[in-house]
């Protein structure tokens, strides 16, 4: 889409709060008599707590409480019932006991009339421990890893058939740990409005599933439970679960009979809300001379922790992504003495499409292909994992499309033969996939007598601009202009909706809201007799009919056709990249990614959801990292000063461009995910545009400049 | 924030032990300077005067000029400006993002220049005048950098975008905003995880050619 | 952060004398000293604002002896005209720092006492020489990737982070200081010390000492200077290697260099045995390579930071080609 077309469409329904400085995201209520909650967190790995020294943070200025596992008030949902057994595993349970699973764990709470004072007098809270021996390394105990479900092993047709190609290679590849690191910091605000019944602000991707989560834990009826959560300041996957912080919070608010706000820190947002995990994998893959694929292995270990098995299936992609008639895949996890994992932007597929999109570059080298043209060449026209159709694949068309706009033709399929301003210059690409899903949910519509419309579903909005969307949709239905349209989310006791994630909210509570407003539009035209007309005056006919307003809710849910097709949305990503030769340093020069997924409901949003995308996946390629000094069991790196995210300086004009057709099954809007996709497929993107600009294959991440540092020998030749 | 004693929750015992008062009155080393006795000291807390003296020796007066109302406060030394803004004049548009000088998301102007109130202290911002997020639009019309980026989308969740928005406005009057990688260069400051960078670049090319005043 | 108490200082004297008191610290721009008191790395009990006095002046002399006061901004520096004109390289190195936000904040006397940025000094929970005297390095052994490779010792491997302070060592430039016992000068290169058996010690200012401000004196370098900085990201990120190059060339020869390298050791890394190679030599990339050469004699990495040995070299030819005018 050019820069033209982009600032046309609407702009976000939100947005003026935004720029406005008025929207307001969980750390900015202030209910009265609030106060701070700060954690204090473990410094050692593994061991237990010996002792817990609370004294002189109790006797500092304006502390009201300091909660540890020693005072801590039995919290409900964590007690096991009487004659069984601790589950082996399951969420951590806050100040449940003495034990230390990981660094940084939270061992107490303090609570003070002021931000200062509670972070000063957490700082005086000092615990001594029986530290054990830890395992902190992937490494070292890949050895040790389980598969999380079964033996781990999927196989179509022949294991192992790669080996028996004409032309193969085999090549492992290592991502490192990934924070999500949203701008906006976790926080809650804990309020009990009875000893029963408990109001939070908290960060978090579904207001109802932490509903669900905060009753689960502390045995509360749902209905008791009101959970706002109206701005996200991004999330990525990290708000999809109630934290232990969260728990603390309610906790403390419990205590001090106050409400309590407790924001986590920086370095806490590396240890407390989950991450990527690091995995490594190792793809076989083999294909005939003339690019047809034989087989591929796709073998992967991941980390979790001791108390959760995170399981994230990164070889799924290997399965589904091409035409290939053998497969075989291994998947496995390996618990370490760190906080639990979770779901981060494009989960499992974005760490599984860095080794096949790698490994399918590769390959196109030793077959001396084209890599777009070895994607056509086995271009699957069914799931190969499933056999079953396609509901929409517009790839192919995809491909073209990113091809011409990067100009992949400028492209010289030997690696380091052009150069531009003493930097040699590269071209790369790589596709991603996931899965198009669309789940129950509810909304309400409502027409009122001055002609507002007021759609509401307790969705989030984490940042892709659902109410946007939403209201997009609900325009085009009922016929009225977007500004006569409010959108409420973000509240727990609105109709049903999902937690938003796996890139399905458009397409699940798009068709809540297209549901609710066909119904409510036939309302009126049942009113208005005679079929009504395409185009009613709802004012006038509430007035005539005397009525204050007209309501309608509509609950939806996938259709059969989720059974019958195989859905998926498609990306393509595009690289030009400068390396400068002797210094290892890597610039994106362009970036160009085709999304094939359906119709594009809100096409300026849309845009920058891709974009956005784009940018998290050059910064797994090129910057983030999270490193351990495993001597301590400890991050090095938990600031923004060292755990790098793409600035601006980092990142060109990017071309978001559209295939744009609908698909005909998913949902009635013919739309599918973007959120996953935009960043799938990225990394090995700019690892594949490294390696044609050089001539050097990075296959760990990320691609820093003391990986390519020294080359300067490539230019002179 | 208001007089604790007034607050109660409903269906809670209303008497609160608070004890850190007390607690606190009775450690203060500032105490010595007041040249208390021991026995003064735990009578003053249980009249709970000890407010009153952490007013007068931990507090400092201060005078800030925020968005062009004046404000007469009494702080910690310790507390930031962003801390400031936020907790205590609940004007929540400027952002905590690192609290570090790490991200950009407390990005204010004071006397016109861009800075990280997250590293200044409010005793040092004293005097001075401060503009944040709040202060741009001049009542329900938009400042053109807030109108170019919501036209450029400039965003998505929203969080860094006060942050972004003051940098960008300081970019321009800076002179820093003459070509798109000057802009990229001099935007660096603010982090948008959300990725909205080339968005914002070309929503601060379209005010830096318009014609609008900055 | 511990609770402390501020004042302000009116003249220089009245903050000399406030310094003397331990646990006293002068507060200038903030954008350091803040960030360690959150952190608990350093919990003064007093802090003396510097801000009111009047040391932010740029001017030049008749010899062309640039003076900067040490409050002067970084930004106000980077931005003057007598600094672009004159010392272009000191704005280049300045504008390759931090954030325009933080160099509108941070002064030239906080550039130079900035403390290190090592991961180790940071955490309060890991040893530390430098933070905790007879802690241990966490660095050594640990993760080593941004630490020194030239003049560390066996207590600390840390690195100064500053790029101003790289452009100054080249640029011979003095540091006045301002003392109970008077005025004195320091010569840049002498300032920032190297670790030792102290890397508690980050310079040679002593202890009530406050700066006052720099001089530069007058050269012929401004057409043909180069701040060359290398990083993980291409912004807001501290050096993995950064070189300051500055050339007086007179037909194709070099008559003068000066040379110093930020990323590598405790202190700017001034090039001596390089600039004396370079002195007669052609400005060409085989010289350039040549002194590069001389330059790494004596480097030594750490398990992470190996690739500095190719990198610092790599970082100073290319500085070295741009100051020329090769690139
Ligand atoms: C996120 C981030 C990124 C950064 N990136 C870079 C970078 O890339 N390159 C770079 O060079 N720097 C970088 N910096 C560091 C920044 O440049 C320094 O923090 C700043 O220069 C310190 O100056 P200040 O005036 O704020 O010092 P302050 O924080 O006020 O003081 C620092 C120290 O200097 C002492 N001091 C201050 N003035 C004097 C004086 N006149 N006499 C004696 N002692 C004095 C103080 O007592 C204190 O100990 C970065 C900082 C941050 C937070
Ligand atoms: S390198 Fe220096 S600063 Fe870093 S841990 Fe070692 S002693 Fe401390
Ligand atoms: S909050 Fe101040 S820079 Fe991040
Ligand atoms: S808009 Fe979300 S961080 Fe910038």
């Amino acid at each position: 889409m050019t820069n033209d077309t982009m600032t046309k469409g609407m702009s976000r329904i939100d947005g003026r709060l935004k720029v406005t400085g008025a929207a307001r995201y969980s750390a900015e209520f202030t209910p009265a008599g609030m106060v701070y909650a700060v954690l204090v967190g473990s410094t050692i790995t593994k061991g237990t707590i010996r002792s817990i020294d609370t004294k002189a943070a109790e006797k500092a200025p304006g502390v009201l409480a300091v909660i540890t596992h020693i005072n801590s008030p039995k919290i409900a949902g964590y007690q096991v019932e009487p004659g069984k057994q601790e589950p082996a595993k399951g969420t951590y349970k806050l100040f449940y006991n003495n034990k230390i699973l990981f660094n940084g764990q939270p061992i107490a709470v303090v609570i003070a009339n002021t931000f200062e004072r509670a972070q000063y007098a957490a700082s005086l809270v000092k615990a001594q421990y029986n530290a054990e021996t830890y395992q902190t390394k992937l490494a070292d105990n890949t050895a040790k890893a389980f598969a999380p479900e079964g033996d781990g092993k999927k196989t179509r047709g022949i294991a192992d058939a790669w080996k028996t190609a004409p032309v193969k290679l085999e090549q492992e590849y290592i991502i490192p740990s990934e924070s999500h690191s949203p701008m906006e910091l976790h926080a809650i605000i804990a309020k009990w409005d009875a000893p029963d019944k408990l109001t939070v602000w908290t960060k978090t991707q579904g207001v109802q599933d932490t509903q669900d989560g905060i009753a689960n834990i502390f045995k509360l009826p749902k209905a008791n439970i009101q959970v706002n959560s109206k701005f996200v300041g991004g999330a990525f996957g990290s708000a999809l679960q109630v934290w232990p912080h969260e728990v603390a919070a309610i906790l403390a608010a419990q205590v001090v009979k106050r409400p309590v706000k407790l924001v986590l820190g920086r370095a806490d947002m590396f240890t407390s809300v989950g991450y990527r995990p690091n995995t490594w994998q190792k793809i076989g893959i083999g294909a005939t001379t003339d690019g047809k694929l034989v087989g591929i292995t796709h073998e992967a270990a991941g980390q979790t922790s001791t108390y959760e098995d995170f399981n994230e299936d990164p070889v799924g992609v290997s399965r589904s992504t091409y035409a290939c008639p053998n497969v075989n895949t291994v998947y496995k996890i390996s618990p370490l003495d760190i906080g639990s994992p979770t779901w981060m932007r494009g989960p499992g597929e974005a760490t599984g499409a860095f080794a096949l999109e790698s490994a399918l570059d590769e390959l196109a080298y030793a077959l001396n292909i084209d890599p777009i043209e070895l994607r056509i060449i086995n271009n699957a026209e069914t799931d190969p994992d499933s056999g079953k159709p396609f509901s929409s694949k517009y790839l192919k068309e995809a491909y073209k499309l990113g091809a011409d706009s990067i100009g992949w033709s400028d492209r010289k399929a030997k690696p380091a033969s052009l150069s531009k301003n003493g930097w040699l210059v590269g071209y790369g690409m790589g596709v991603g996939m996931f899965g198009a899903y669309r789940d129950k949910a509810s909304a309400k519509a409502i027409m009122m007598a001055n002609g507002t419309l007021i759609i509401q579903t307790a969705v989030s909005d984490i940042g892709p601009g659902t109410g946007t969307a939403m209201v997009t949709i609900a325009s085009d239905i009922m016929g009225i202009p977007a500004d006569r349209i409010r959108f409420d989310m973000g509240d727990s006791s609105l109709p049903q909706a999902p937690s938003q994630g796996g890139s399905s909210t458009t397409a699940t509570v798009g068709s809540a809201v297209y549901q609710a407003c066909t119904d409510l539009k036939e309302s009126f035209q049942k009113l208005i007799g005679n079929g009504g007309t395409d185009k009613p005056d709802y004012v006038e006919v509430l007035k005539k009919n005397d009525l204050p307003k007209l309501e309608v809710t509509a609950a939806v849910s996938g259709g059969p056709e989720m059974e019958k097709y195989a859905m998926y949305s498609w990306s393509v990503h595009f690289i030009k990249v400068l390396v400068h030769p002797a210094t290892g340093v890597v610039k994106v020069d362009k970036a160009v990614c085709v999304a094939d997924s359906g119709h594009i409901v809100s096409p300026k949003t849309a845009r920058s959801q891709i974009v956005g995308g784009a940018i998290g996946g050059i910064g797994m390629a090129l910057m983030e990292e999270v490193i351990i000094d495993h001597r301590y069991g400890r991050l090095v790196n938990n600031s923004f000063a060292d755990y790098h995210l793409p600035v601006n300086a980092d990142i060109p004009q990017i071309e978001a461009l559209f295939v744009n057709k609908p698909d005909p099954y998913l949902n009635p809007m013919g739309a599918k995910g973007m959120g996953e996709i935009a960043l799938i497929g990225m990394a090995a993107a700019v690892a594949n545009a490294v390696f044609n600009a050089t001539g050097k294959r990075i296959r760990e991440l990320p691609i820093t400049p003391d990986k390519l540092v020294g080359m300067e020998d490539l230019l002179e030749s | 924030m208001e007089d604790e004693k007034d607050y109660a929750l409903p269906g809670f015992d209303t008497e609160a032990k608070d004890n850190s008062r007390r607690n606190f009155l009775k450690q203060s080393t500032l105490l010595t300077a007041v040249a208390l006795t021991p026995g003064t000291a735990i009578k003053a807390a249980d009249m709970r005067l000890d407010e009153k003296i952490a007013e007068a020796f931990e507090k400092m007066p201060i005078k800030l000029e925020v968005n062009g109302v004046a404000h007469s406060l009494s702080v910690e030394p310790r507390a930031t400006l962003l801390d400031i803004l936020r907790e205590q004049l609940d004007l929540t548009g400027t952002k905590k993002g690192c609290d570090h000088g790490q991200c950009g998301a407390c990005t204010v102007h004071i006397d016109g220049h861009r800075v990280n109130s997250c590293l200044t202290l409010g005793v040092m911002a004293s005097g001075k005048k401060i503009t944040t997020i709040e202060g741009l639009a001049k009542g329900d019309e938009l400042h053109p950098m807030q109108e170019a980026f919501l036209k450029h989308d400039g965003f998505q969740c929203g969080y860094c975008t006060p942050g972004q928005i003051m940098s960008a406005v300081a970019c321009i009057r800076e002179g820093h905003a003459n070509s798109e990688m000057e802009i990229r260069e001099y935007m660096s400051g603010n982090i948008c995880r959300c990725g909205a960078y080339p968005n914002i670049v070309n929503a601060i090319q379209e005010v830096k050619e318009g014609a609008q005043a900055v | 952060m511990k609770a402390f108490q501020y004042t302000r200082a009116t003249t220089q004297q009245s903050a000399i004398d406030a310094i003397a008191k331990p646990g006293t610290k002068i507060i200038a721009g903030g954008t350091n000293l803040i960030d360690l008191m959150k952190r608990g790395v350093i919990a003064p009990d007093k802090l003396v604002d510097i801000n009111q006095l009047p040391l932010n002046s740029i001017s030049v002399n008749k010899l062309g002896h640039l003076h900067i006061g040490a409050l002067a901004l970084n930004s106000a520096v980077a931005e003057a005209n007598l600094v672009k004109d004159l010392q272009p390289l000191l704005a280049m190195a300045l504008n390759a720092g931090a954030s325009p936000q933080l160099r509108n904040m941070a002064t030239v006397g906080g550039n130079m006492m900035q403390r290190t940025r090592c991961a180790y000094f940071y955490d309060t929970t890991m040893p530390c020489n430098k933070r905790e005297p007879g802690s241990g390095c966490g660095a050594i052994g640990g993760y080593s990737r941004m630490h020194a490779i030239f003049g560390a010792s066996d207590k600390c491997i840390a690195v100064h982070p500053s790029d101003m302070c790289v452009a100054l060592a080249a640029l011979d430039a003095t540091v006045t200081v301002s003392g109970r016992k008077g005025q004195r000068l320091i010569p840049f290169t002498e300032f920032h010390r190297l670790p030792g058996e102290h890397p508690e010690m980050d310079n040679t200012l002593a202890p009530g000492e406050l700066i006052t401000g720099i001089s530069i004196p007058h050269n012929n370098f401004a057409k043909n200077s180069y701040y060359l900085k290398i990083r993980d990201r291409q912004s807001y990120a501290f050096a993995l290697t950064s070189v300051a190059a500055a050339l007086e060339i007179s037909n194709g020869t070099i008559k003068q260099a000066r040379l110093a390298m930020g990323g590598v050791a405790h202190k700017p890394w001034r090039l001596f045995d390089a600039e004396k190679a370079l002195v007669g030599k052609p400005a060409t990339e085989e010289s350039f390579k040549q002194v590069a050469e001389i330059a790494m004699q004596g480097a030594k990495a750490y398990e992470y930071n190996k690739f500095k040995l190719k990198l610092a070299p790599a970082t100073l030819v290319e500085a070295l080609k741009h100051a020329a005018g090769l690139v």
